[in-house]
């Protein structure tokens, strides 16, 4: 008995540990974030959180369009920045249509996936999503249609 | 005041080597005495022909000339040799600028009619658009700094360079790139308004710093130097409490208004405001950050109260993503 009780002991830890623990993820601002000059015409900055080695980590990247009904996908432009884990995006899409970033970024064993709305203005930080994976196609494309449909701008 | 003419001193004028006072006497010499500018006009013209004449090599037969004379009387003339050698080294290192600095020669003001505009080009690291009735000039033209004083009027600067390596002084203060694209528009008593679209500027003036990220505006006052920055998309109310706060106006209603109407971005205005208020108002400032935004591991209260500059350096640095 007290063996179940101890081992559900450890069950809850883990699972709390899991619920509130810091776990690896992006967080995004504008290029002066970046506090590096390189970035000035950067369309956003981002960094890794949770990661123990920010240096190592690995990240990739998309830009997702619709233009004109079309889907388009470009290889990102990701620049690392002299802070390690901080990066700069730098525009390589065009300015016609709705596009979105698709970022993802390995962590040792961990993984983290954003994608970034871009508006007229620059990147739309209150529709932007984070997640602990990679995002999936139909979010990319649930946010792209939410984009050119005049929502999140 | 210059009544003589200075037909002695246009080559020394056109070379920068007048002294900063006496080059301006010349220059206000020369607007008013029509002999004087012609003759500047003439020397300037006999320097670019001389630099437009092509090197031509010694023949030899003067070297053996020159070795004959020196043989003749080689005990003195070894000595004058070495005083010459001595003198020409002192004044080939004074040309070069080494033991007697070159003073730059203050610039000519540039000055913009209601209808027309100027560009400036900032060496290779950018360029000023100069607008519509604007006073401006070049003060320092180096490649590791380059000074405009914008006396009036409105300039767009644009600059792919590491900061700190362009300035433009007003009379309110002076804008610091920090790797940006901003427009300055400032009258001769010092009113402004800086707004940054592209990076990152600082505006000094005696020691009160404002750090004006993309998509903010800064006013800037004379006497007051920058004012508190603040996001261009910021609430209209909070924009019109600043500008009732920064003219020291009901300073308390408006603060309460601030505080009241700012987002997590406006944490930009509420950042500044910090170092700007004192005693209970600055602790009102701070309480309200935190509810807006979580303290940042190694900001502590106490320290961010008394402004200690790592800590609230460090703070910045992690709320400009929020910002």
């Amino acid at each position: 008995m007290s063996s179940i009780v101890i081992k559900s002991g450890v069950a809850v830890c883990a699972l709390a540990a899991l619920a509130f623990g810091e776990g690896f993820t992006f967080s995004i601002g504008g290029p002066a974030a970046a506090q590096d000059f390189v970035a000035k015409t950067a369309a956003f900055a981002f960094r890794t959180e949770g990661c123990a080695d920010p240096a190592s980590a690995q990240i990739n990247g998309t830009a997702e369009g619709l233009v004109n009904g079309s889907r388009r996908s470009l290889p990102l432009k990701v620049t690392k920045m002299s802070k390690p884990g901080v990066y700069a995006v730098f525009q390589n899409w065009s300015g016609e249509g709705a596009w979105v970033v698709n970022l993802k970024g390995t962590c040792g064993t961990e993984i983290a996936g954003a994608i970034v709305p871009l508006g007229t203005k620059g990147f739309i930080r209150e529709s932007s999503k984070f997640f602990a994976r990679p995002a999936t196609d139909a979010e990319i494309n649930e946010s792209l249609k939410t984009l050119a449909q005049g929502g999140g701008k | 005041m210059f009544e003589k003419h200075i037909s002695r001193q246009l080559a020394a004028y056109l070379d920068d080597q007048l002294k900063p006072a006496k080059a301006e006497r010349a220059e206000a010499h020369l607007t008013k005495c029509v002999r004087c500018r012609t003759g500047c006009e003439e020397v300037r013209t006999g320097m670019a022909a001389i630099g437009e004449l092509p090197l031509v090599e010694a023949p030899e037969t003067i070297w053996f000339s020159i070795q004959a004379s020196l043989a003749d009387e080689r005990p003195r003339r070894r000595w004058n040799l070495k005083i010459a050698a001595l003198v020409a080294s002192l004044l080939l290192l004074a040309l070069s600028g080494i033991i007697f600095p070159r003073v730059a020669r203050p610039a000519r003001w540039i000055e913009t009619g209601a209808g027309s505009r100027a560009i400036i080009t900032i060496g290779n690291i950018g360029s000023v658009e100069v607008g519509p009735n604007t006073r401006v000039r070049v003060v320092t033209d180096r490649p590791n700094e380059h000074r405009l004083a914008l006396a009036k009027g409105e300039i767009i600067a644009k600059i792919s360079a590491p900061p700190r390596l362009f300035f433009v002084e007003t009379a309110s203060g002076t804008a610091v790139d920090l790797g940006c694209e901003y427009t300055l528009h400032t009258d001769e008593r010092g009113d402004g308004l800086l707004r940054v679209t592209k990076g990152w500027v600082s505006f000094d003036w005696k020691g009160i710093e404002s750090l004006v990220p993309a998509g903010a505006s800064c006013r800037t006052m004379p006497e007051a130097g920058p004012g508190i920055p603040y996001f261009d998309d910021a609430p209209e109310k909070l924009r019109q409490a600043l500008n009732v706060f920064g003219a020291g106006k009901s300073a308390d209603d408006s603060l309460g208004t601030i505080l009241v109407e700012a987002r997590v971005r406006d944490t930009l205005t509420l950042w500044h405001l910090l170092s700007r208020v004192q005693g209970a108002d600055r602790a009102r400032v701070f309480d309200r950050m935190v509810a807006l935004t979580p303290l940042p591991a190694g900001v502590s209260r106490e320290k961010a109260l008394r402004l200690d500059p790592q800590t609230l350096q460090h703070w910045r640095e992690e709320l400009a993503w929020t910002w």
